[in-house]
């Protein structure tokens, strides 16, 4: 493994036991010998995917211009938000800074919307007015919503019955009609369809509102409607639930009902495929998902709403120069999760490098880890590495696993601590922050 | 370019990769399917007016939806009245058969299937004058790091029917139907907890009949999904009670009905 010559032997160290596995998978060797490239890469996106992209991309090629586009100066981590709605962590210690990446590596940073791109004209248009040029694009723009899909659910439902998918001012509110629910009230989630953002994130969210009611409102009730007959790390989850929540949560099938058609905000009601009316107290709808909005400006999307990529480089299949990573893509059987968009990321911008010295990319690896937290003691995981195999991507057999059932709470504590300090090792990589709680 | 004319160009050649019309040299290999064979028998099926609605990539091959539509008057002189799908790559291909009538309405549906690996699904359909309409689309099946299943089966719902039936439509205007019954489908094919096979038992007929006058009958094979579902249409010319059978391979059978009216 060739490891930056800019880390230090200690930062490396470092670096790899707190990013683990993905920091050394995701991070193909690369010879930097040869000419230094040159171009202008610009970069979309400033979370797992771009913030890490920028990065590493000048890291293994000062002389590369980067530039990210990222409207907030301040990121917010989807991962550990339903922490946050848990009370179980602040909102402040989900956010981090372009700091290092502008002060330290020299990335442009400019933090504005991207709003159209012109793949002919290799130009990229901000809300600003300002238009820039590239020589190669990616792509991180994770998820939009898909209004209107679920009958009634549009941008004015979600002030009334927040997603909450998006972390910020929906994570904030939801917190607060979690805070304004009287005991004895019905938090009621609407879980999607595959694919989506986190696939384990859902039930972690009732986890930890579980948590929270729990300590609270102890009388309260969570009713989890779920458009799918399974869902990731089930029977540790429901283990998990029925030893700290007993019968606090339930959790309907698709096949018992549980497959929302309609929502109606105004009264926080939603009704199922077969007719039924549930109430809620709160109502935290998690909405079919696509692409982020810039993905269909740069024509990469197609008809089922996400970026279809090649599976060696992620450049996308329709659009030559247009690389695309994080939740936006279709890279199944890999998940969307903050931890693959970072391997991704690395693996992309090996790629584009290798590219622009005219070298063929090196076989790709990426990995992934999931932890989730039942109570801010329990938690927990699945992992999984992944690589090309007859050109699509297939987790590598054998790789992975999931948390064993029926253990004990020394080895869920472990994976708790091992969670709190994934993120504290991913928000180091990818932004060089540390959280503050 | 205009970016919509873009995006169809590619839609368009993306079916084309698929379905080669037939012509007497170039035949696409789906056909030549023993499973598909056995139904055509010779047969060439016509140009597609099936749509086959299925997602491109799956991340739980479990339970797939999966959507076909045949465009046809369904009048008594001319309509389809038989549908059939299958997985080419499936342990038994088959999957569901339909025989439908006029009183559907409207020769459409939705259910879920299973399917073991990335293959090619297959519809086709019959016009009641014998011609066979025919569509096929690739599937790739992942399990998705994240998505690993396990068993949610529980034995005291079994044969447990869901209806969903509007109380009230319009002459002329199909209305969607929707049902469900609990049910494993054992396909015969997997293992116990003991390792001995567990044996098949499935659900294998469904009817629908309005008054008596039958609608759909639809036999199902052991590669339709666990609880199967259907979503079809009924385009009745009078109010009165659509009953729905479904049939366990044991001659168990649940029955729901369902009132509505029609208002002329």
């Amino acid at each position: 493994m060739t490891m930056n010559r800019n880390l230090t032997r200690r930062e490396s160290l470092k670096w790899m036991g707190l990013a683990g596995l993905g920091a050394m998978t995701g991070f193909p060797s690369l010879s930097l010998g040869g000419d230094a490239p040159s171009g202008h890469i610009v970069v979309v996106g400033g979370g797992f995917g771009g913030a890490t992209a920028a990065k590493y991309l000048k890291r293994l090629a000062p002389s590369l211009d980067v530039t990210l586009i990222e409207p907030e100066r301040r990121y917010i981590t989807c991962p550990f938000t339903n922490l946050y709605l848990g009370g179980v962590r602040s909102f402040e210690s989900l956010w981090h800074t372009f700091d290092e990446l502008r002060d330290e590596l020299g990335v442009t940073v400019i933090h504005d919307w991207a709003k159209d791109v012109d793949v002919e004209g290799r130009r990229i248009q901000l809300s600003g007015g300002e238009s820039l040029s590239w020589d190669r694009l990616i792509l991180s723009p994770g998820i939009d919503i898909r209004w209107g899909d679920l009958e009634g659910y549009d941008e004015a439902a979600a002030e009334l019955a927040p997603h909450a998918w998006k972390p910020g001012a929906q994570s904030r509110l939801l917190r607060r009609q979690l805070e304004e629910m009287e005991d004895g009230g019905t938090f009621v989630l609407v879980a999607p369809d595959n694919p989506f953002r986190c696939p384990p994130g859902p039930y972690e969210r009732v986890s930890m509102v579980a948590n929270y009611l729990k300590n609270h409102k102890p009388k309260s009730k969570i009713l989890l409607l779920d458009a799918k007959d399974g869902f990731s790390k089930q029977g540790l989850f429901m283990q998990g639930w029925e030893r700290h929540y007993g019968d606090m949560i339930e959790w309907v099938s698709r096949s018992n009902d549980g497959l929302v058609m309609r929502v109606d905000a105004d009264h926080l009601e939603v009704e199922t495929e077969f007719g039924t009316i549930h109430k809620a107290d709160v109502l935290n709808v998690v909405p079919p998902q696509k692409a982020g909005f810039i993905a269909d400006r740069a024509s990469v999307t197609d008809a089922s709403g996400w970026v279809p990529v090649k599976p060696r480089t992620f450049e996308s299949q329709l659009v030559a120069g247009v690389y695309v990573i994080g939740d936006a893509t279709q890279a199944a059987p890999m998940p969307k999760s903050g931890f693959v968009a970072n391997t991704q990321a690395k693996v992309t911008a090996s790629a584009i490098i290798a590219d622009l010295r005219g070298l063929p990319p090196v076989d790709p690896s990426w990995a992934n880890t999931c932890y989730s937290l039942i109570t801010p003691d329990w938690a927990i995981s699945i992992a999984g590495v992944y690589e090309v195999y007859d050109e699509l991507i297939r987790e590598v057999p054998g790789s992975g696993g999931i948390s064993p059932m029926d253990v004990g709470s020394v080895f869920r504590k472990q994976e708790a601590e091992n969670a709190r300090a994934w993120y504290a090792g991913i928000a180091h990589d990818v932004w060089g922050t540390r959280s503050l709680s | 370019m205009n970016l919509f004319l873009k995006r169809s160009m590619m839609a368009a050649a993306l079916i084309c990769a698929i379905w080669t019309p037939p012509n007497a040299s170039a035949q696409p290999s789906w056909l030549q399917a023993e499973a598909i064979q056995a139904v055509l028998q010779g047969a060439a099926p016509i140009q597609p007016g099936v749509r086959l609605d299925i997602p491109a990539v799956t991340q739980d091959g479990s339970s797939v939806q999966v959507s076909i539509d045949v465009d046809s008057p369904m009048t008594p002189d001319d309509f389809i009245d038989r549908i059939h799908l299958f997985a080419l790559d499936n342990p038994s291909p088959e999957l569901i058969e339909l025989s439908l009538t006029p009183l559907a309405g409207k020769a459409s549906f939705t259910t879920r299937i299973r399917l073991d690996q990335s293959q090619t699904v297959v519809a086709l359909a019959r016009r009641s004058s014998g011609e066979w309409l025919a569509a096929a689309r690739d599937v790739r099946v992942t399990v998705s790091g994240c998505l690993s299943r396990e068993g949610t089966y529980r034995s005291e719902q079994l044969m447990q029917a869901r209806v969903r039936v509007p109380g009230q439509g319009r002459q002329g205007a199909p209305m969607e139907v929707r049902t469900l019954i609990q049910h494993p489908m054992e396909t015969g094919l997997r293992e116990g907890p003991d390792g001995a096979i567990v044996p098949e038992r499935i659900i294998e007929r469904f009817e629908a009949a309005i008054d008596g006058e039958k609608v759909l009958t639809a036999h199902l094979h052991r590669a339709m999904a666990a609880n199967p579902y259907l979503l079809f249409m009924i385009a009745p010319e009078r109010s009165g009670e659509l009953a729905m059978t479904w049939t366990e391979d044991t001659g168990v059978a649940a029955t729901e009905r369902a009132s509505f009216e029609i208002l002329r």
